[in-house]
């Protein structure tokens, strides 16, 4: 008994260590208190892993003092800078409680009854945090092993230092502690959603569509396997990149949820693309895009520079690879199949159905053109392989979340 | 009814449909429903996951071989190591004091020094002149070379 509340405590800890990056963060001051904390959490994971990433290039080990140094620091200037909370900001009450908080405690069973567990945390994201944490450091001489190529040596390393900074807290890597990162990850996402479209569309109807968000994202991470994954981030930082944008312009958020996203996963960087583009085209204001593009850049830059200068380059390398065009029906068809979800299309019908009572569809414009652009840029990377088929089955569900994700912020924008 | 009401009600109806979807996803995946699971694979799919006795094992074996041994891990096919990057990645993450290097290191056709020191064989026994197990459990056995 004392083992398993022991280990249970650890598990606890290693959780908990993730809350910290709330401290972190920054999040506008037009939002209500559950948004803030949302946006707060997911802007601090980006500022508290790119000083990692400095200490790392900078030689300066990953201790708990080596971090606390700096991030204390960050934190007194973060809460310094945090304009009050308006009286009049609400966080949705009982309502958004009780539905956002059924659909995070079905996620929550899922990952408790391991039921949704994600095998690259098995294959690649956990033994890359393991020897992060040991090593004190982003391991290159881990990386580079070359019988450890099939771990994608070069890719984006946030998740891992995510990892990596909860098992320094807690003195111990879990893997139920990553596995269950995904309902956090799920309710930041939801709440910052909820909190930048009530600015735009009203309180009731962002409950109701941060409801459906909620559904969509936790039914996709289910059926696709996500938990302990790379993805449940990724779609936090999207979800707060694009609803940031969509109802609040608040450029800042945007631009750091973009970084986050394209240190998270490769699909991040395209994602980031994606919608600075967008982003142009529908405003015509290219220094705000410049703005947007800046973080992501400087730090996904620093990174691939890193990895060349170590002999880590791969997938960021393959620049020349064949576009395997022959194969744009299979693809299409294996995708298409797969994005069924194994419910009849369901998370799609429902996440386009609001846009049939849609009326403000002059908002809509920047999600919709993201959520095309996310399945360009997925069937463009399917085409890279030459047999893609057991890539697709592997990952569909989990990478077309994004698209989903962007029709829901569509659905939401059009609906006043 | 108006429009904004429709908008909401249609938000919560496919809000419900998904979470019972979720539902209905979660009870396919194997009972036990409410019981404490062995590993963090227990449930994910209507068969064994190919990482389940890697992740009851490894642990098991942890403390038997020295830190900084060499040692792979792989569910033999026909008593033989093979390609099984499944397990022997897994392992990597579980084992990260120790040096853990691919299946092909206890190939049948190696000898002698060219073969790694350990091998965990998950599930099946292993089957090679070089090496002699030397502890046993449920989910598989960890063999020592000669």
């Amino acid at each position: 008994l004392r083992l398993a509340l022991q280990t249970t405590l650890t598990h606890a800890v290693w959780i908990a260590a993730s809350l910290l990056f709330a401290l972190f963060g920054i999040a506008p001051a037009s939002v209500d208190r559950a948004a803030r904390l949302a946006i707060r959490f997911a802007t601090g994971i980006v500022i508290g892993g790119t000083v990692m990433d400095l200490e790392s290039l900078l030689g300066i080990p990953w201790t708990r003092i080596g971090l606390a140094m700096p991030m204390v620091l960050i934190a007194i200037w973060s809460a310094a800078a945090m304009p009050p909370l308006s009286p009049t900001q609400k966080s949705g009450g009982m309502a958004a409680a009780l539905q956002i908080g059924t659909i995070t405690l079905l996620t929550i069973y899922g990952i408790a009854t391991a039921r949704m567990t994600c095998g690259d945390l098995l294959y690649f994201w956990a033994p890359k945090a393991q020897h992060f944490f040991f090593a004190q450091k982003i391991d290159t001489e881990f990386l580079k092993f070359p019988h450890y190529y099939l771990m994608h040596p070069d890719y984006p390393p946030l998740l891992p230092m995510v990892y990596t900074w909860c098992s320094i807290a807690a003195h111990h890597f879990s893997y139920w502690g990553a596995a269950f990162l995904t309902p956090l990850y799920l309710l930041a996402a939801v709440l910052a959603f909820r909190g930048f479209a009530a600015q735009k569309i009203g309180e009731r109807r962002a409950t109701a569509s941060a409801t459906l968000l909620a559904a969509v994202l936790a039914f996709g991470f289910a059926e696709g396997h996500a938990a302990g994954g790379a993805d449940p981030q990724l779609v936090m930082f999207e979800v707060i990149a694009l609803a940031a944008l969509t109802f609040a312009d608040a450029h800042v958020i945007a631009a750091i949820a973009l970084a986050g996203a394209a240190f998270t996963k490769v699909e991040g960087a395209a994602f980031a693309a994606v919608v600075v583009v967008a982003y142009t085209l529908v405003r015509r204001d290219w220094r705000r895009a410049l703005v947007l593009t800046a973080p992501a850049v400087i730090l996904l830059g620093s990174w691939i520079l890193f990895a060349r200068h170590h002999g880590l380059l791969d997938s960021y390398g393959r620049g020349g690879t064949r576009l395997h065009t022959d194969k744009l029906g299979l693809v299409l068809y294996v995708a298409g199949f797969e994005a069924r979800y194994h419910a009849m299309y369901l998370p799609w019908i429902l996440s386009l159905a609001p846009l049939a009572l849609a009326r403000h569809w002059g908002r809509a414009v920047l999600p919709l053109l993201v959520a095309g652009g996310a399945i360009v840029y997925t069937i463009f990377f399917y085409l890279h392989e030459p047999d893609a088929v057991w890539w697709i089955k592997a990952s569909a569900e989990r990478v077309l979340l994004t698209p989903l994700a962007a029709l829901v912020v569509a659905s939401a924008a059009a609906s006043d | 009814m108006s429009r904004e009401t429709l908008q909401r009600a249609v938000a919560f109806g496919g809000s419900l449909l998904l979470c019972a979807a979720m539902v209905y996803r979660y009870s396919v995946l194997r009972p036990p429903y409410f019981a404490v699971p062995a590993t963090l694979v227990d449930h994910v799919s209507g068969v064994e996951h190919e990482t389940r006795g890697a992740l009851i094992l490894v642990k098991q074996v942890e403390p038997l071989i020295p830190r900084g041994a060499q040692v792979t891990a792989f569910r033999p096919k026909n008593g033989q190591a093979w390609n099984d990057n499944g397990v022997y990645l897994t392992a990597v993450g579980l084992l990260p004091h120790h040096s853990v290097l691919p299946p092909w290191t206890a190939s049948a056709d190696l000898r002698g020094d060219q073969l790694i020191e350990y091998v965990i064989a998950v599930g099946h026994p292993f089957d090679h002149p070089s090496y002699a197990p030397i502890a046993g459990f449920p989910c598989g056995w960890l063999y020592k070379r000669r």
